[in-house]
């Protein structure tokens, strides 16, 4: 089954996956109009900076076991089969904390939302878009990023491509330079703003 | 130590911005380097250029790594996407500097029709030297206003389209001219480059990434040799031409007995009335009155830098100092002219009894109070600022005052016309200082502060490290505030130079680092290297000089750069600017511009790298010229 996929090495950290992700949660699904919503729709993936101020695409792994749906005593959490994701109940979650304690990843907020009732705060985090799934598109946050950073795709087949290209990356590594280089211009930017990041840090 | 005091020397090497960022942040102030955190991490496609907002079909971006869209829905490819984005970057630049020049030009004018009162002609005999260049009549016993007034309306010509290259060009070496001619470069009309880049950069007109380049090469020139020069030119005829002069500089400038004014922006139109103004006896007496024991004026970034240069008004901070200079509490008043001026400033008075002031009718701001100059009200306007100020004296709240630091002495003045009078009146003695290799060459380190490099530490380590090494520093803008601050700047100073640069400084009284001015004064080093290039006989580009914008951020920067090289002075720079989304534009960038200008870009955050590729640089140039150079 296809998932969402993040390469964080391709993450440019412009943040459109945040906004697509925003207005596809909201009531009505558009950008402009999503921002006079009440309550404002927040998105449910995050960009971490790292320690060279990269980008870092930060979002629910659905994972299985999943810790969150472990620690929900109202059993607001759950699994749902096609397309699979860990989902949250907006009626039944007591807004108690335990999923994001629980959490290794930081990616469960608290907040209104368009799903749940009016003036409840609940547990939000990423639903895999089961909504727009149904309806035969893929992830807003897959759709809106251009660099390749979120793909969805099978595991196995991206498992594959990672495979090839470190296979390549290293019989590269005695012959010619440079090559496997995705994009020089953002290897450059990122090995500029790495020598400043560590003279600002040095004493 | 706590993290927090580790966070701040993060932020900036001077002791003062450290001080009063722990202030700032237990009076819950928030600065540009909070907002510059929360901006991470800042959108990589528009770090690289590959962005594009200029139509509707779009907006567009580029993937750089080749999977997602190469091209715009018009078809622009990373090449032209990112050239066409330099070249608005540089036009807005111009623009900046030139309608700085304009306004000062109106002035100007203003004062020969004897419609601005509170001005004058300061330096006749500069006014004449320049409007004989321009061709207007300056026989002896012709009325100086009139002179002014046929040399506004000839600048005002220059800004136009009617002529086929710009006056002040003439100024530039001619083996600098053939170049600019050879390559279509040569400026005809400040406006009309800067209208033109406007043109050559909307969808469907230039579409090929060189010629884009070369356009804002032109439109660089339009400003180097256009606007910002007669920003300067007119700046002296009207307030002065600097002579050095000594003052002092850091947050430590503002009295905790006196009534504070801080005067921020880049035009000295506004700021010089209130010099005269302040010094009003009736005033002083009412600040007394109020407790104060005087009026104290300070000033911010290039206005500070204009009132520094012309009257040792002393220098509060620079760039990034602005929010801070407000935390101290201590500030009745703060004016401001316009750019660089942040949106945030407002907000950050409105915790203070800081009365914040917008002057022009093209720069407002939220939280300021806006009393608009003109030529014909400034001298009254003026007067009445400074009595509000005095009478907000008494709503200083003492306890929200903290002013932990103490000034440093700091020497600035030094327009070309003061460095020639230092040397004797002729370029030679410098000339054979870097003939017989005690100066190896100079190196201009100028441009703004930039959150992403620790405050100063670009220039202030750049600066330290050429001196040593026998290279005269040039500086101007918020670099020359930096080195100002540490100390760079005094005639005892020459003990951080190397054995032969301290020789020369030592001689003459001045300090190894020469402040030349504002920003738009960054023409005054063009105006020094042309001098010099001509009295070799050789151009600009064979001159053992280099330029640095270790910490810029500014599209006025970016414009000074290009028109640096244009000119042909190698320059590197500190922050990247956005190009790196095409190969094709940082290879023309660092290397390409050689064959095109005898000099190209760099790009090295690392002021200790950058100091030696300056030296490496500079000696290249001497083994070139035939003269005794070192290995770097």
């Amino acid at each position: 089954m296809k998932q969402v996929i993040v390469h964080p090495e391709r993450c440019v950290g412009c943040m459109q996956c945040r906004t697509a992700c925003a207005t596809a949660h909201s009531k009505t699904r558009g950008l402009f109009s999503a921002t006079l919503e009440t309550p404002l729709p927040k998105p449910r993936i995050h960009i971490g900076a790292g320690l060279h101020r990269e980008g870092f695409p930060n979002r629910c792994r659905h994972c299985d076991p999943a810790p969150c749906m472990l620690a929900c005593l109202p059993g607001a959490i759950y699994r749902n089969a096609e397309p699979e994701a860990v989902l949250i109940d907006p009626d039944r979650c007591i807004n108690c904390g335990s999923c994001a304690m629980a959490c290794p990843f930081g990616v469960i907020r608290f907040h209104e939302d368009a799903g749940a009732p009016p003036g409840k705060v609940v547990a939000v985090k990423c639903d895999n878009c089961v909504g727009r799934q149904a309806l035969g598109l893929i992830p807003a946050c897959v759709e809106m990023c251009k660099s390749g950073a979120l793909t969805f795709e099978e595991p196995s087949e991206a498992s594959k491509r990672k495979s090839g290209e470190l296979a390549r990356c290293f019989s590269m590594a005695g012959g010619a330079e440079g090559e496997m280089v995705a994009s020089p211009g953002f290897a450059l930017l990122n090995a500029l703003k790495k020598a400043q990041q560590e003279m600002n840090e040095r004493k | 130590m706590s993290w927090q005091d580790d966070r701040f020397k993060s932020y900036s090497i001077a002791e003062d911005a450290q001080l009063l960022l722990k202030k700032a942040d237990q009076d819950q102030i928030e600065t540009v380097w909070e907002r510059h955190e929360a901006q991470q991490p800042q959108c990589g496609y528009c770090e690289m250029g590959l962005s594009c907002r200029i139509c509707v079909m779009g907006p567009c971006r580029i993937d750089p790594f080749g999977d997602g869209p190469q091209r715009g829905v018009c078809g622009a490819d990373a090449d032209i996407v990112v050239a066409r984005n330099l070249g608005r970057m540089i036009a807005a630049g111009s623009a900046s500097h030139s309608d700085h020049g304009r306004d000062l030009v109106e002035v100007l004018e203003k004062v020969a029709m004897g419609e601005a009162p509170g001005y004058e002609i300061r330096d006749p005999e500069k006014l004449k030297r320049v409007a004989a260049e321009y061709g207007v009549g300056v026989e002896d016993g012709k009325d100086v206003l009139k002179i002014a007034g046929e040399l506004a309306n000839a600048m005002q010509e220059d800004y136009g389209t009617r002529k086929k290259g710009l006056q002040l060009l003439d100024r530039a070496p001619q083996k600098r001219r053939d170049v600019w001619t050879k390559f279509g470069v040569t400026p005809r009309g400040v406006d009309r480059e800067t209208s033109e880049m406007m043109h050559r950069t909307h969808m469907g007109v230039d579409n090929d990434w060189v010629s884009l380049l070369l356009h804002g090469a032109r439109n660089a020139l339009s400003d180097g040799w256009g606007g910002s020069l007669i920003a300067t030119e007119v700046s002296d005829v009207l307030f002065g031409t600097p002579k050095p002069v000594t003052s002092s500089a850091n947050l430590g400038v503002l009295k905790e007995s006196h009534v504070n004014i801080l005067l921020h922006g880049h035009n000295p139109i506004v700021s010089e009335t209130l010099v005269e103004a302040a010094q009003s006896p009736e005033l002083i007496a009412l600040a007394k009155a109020k407790g104060a024991e005087g009026i104290n004026l300070a000033g911010l970034c290039c206005t500070g830098n204009e009132l520094l240069m012309r009257r040792g008004v002393p220098m509060a901070g620079n760039h990034l100092m602005t929010e801070l200079a407000l935390v101290t509490g201590a500030v009745e008043m703060m004016i401001v002219d316009y750019q660089c001026i942040m949106p945030s400033l407002g907000q950050v008075a409105a915790c203070y009894h800081t009365k914040m002031i917008s002057t022009s009718d093209k720069a407002r701001f939220p939280g300021m109070e806006h009393k608009e100059f003109h030529p014909e009200n400034a001298r009254e306007l003026a007067a009445a600022l400074v009595r509000e100020a005095v009478e907000n004296f008494a709503l200083r709240q003492p306890g929200k005052v903290y002013l932990p630091v103490a000034p440093v002495k700091m020497m600035a003045g030094f327009s070309v016309e003061a460095i020639l009078g230092a040397l004797g009146g002729s370029p030679d003695p410098l000339i054979d200082a870097i003939k017989a290799g005690k100066i190896r060459g100079a190196a201009g380190i100028v441009g703004c502060n930039n959150p992403k490099i620790k405050q100063d530490h670009g220039h202030v380590t750049l600066a330290k490290r050429l001196i040593e090494n026998d290279v005269l520093v040039l500086d101007t803008g918020c670099a020359a505030v930096a080195n100002g601050k540490a100390g760079l700047k005094q005639a005892e100073s020459i003990a951080m130079a190397g054995p032969g640069l301290r020789e020369v400084c030592g001689a003459l009284g001045i300090p190894p680092v020469l402040h030349m001015g504002s920003c738009v004064d960054n023409v005054r080093i063009l105006v020094l290297a042309a001098a010099l290039a001509n009295r070799l006989g050789v151009d600009v580009s064979d001159l053992p000089v280099a330029g640095a914008a270790p910490e810029w951020y500014s599209e006025k920067a970016v414009s000074i750069a290009v028109y640096f090289v244009a000119s042909g002075v190698t320059t590197v720079l500190g922050p990247t600017p956005p190009v790196t989304g095409s190969m094709n534009v940082v290879k023309m960038l660092t290397g390409g511009l050689n064959d095109v200008f005898g000099a190209c870009f760099a790009v090295e955050p690392d002021p200790e790298k950058a100091a030696l590729f300056i030296r490496g640089h500079i000696e290249a140039k001497r083994q070139a010229l035939g003269l005794p150079f070192n290995k770097v």
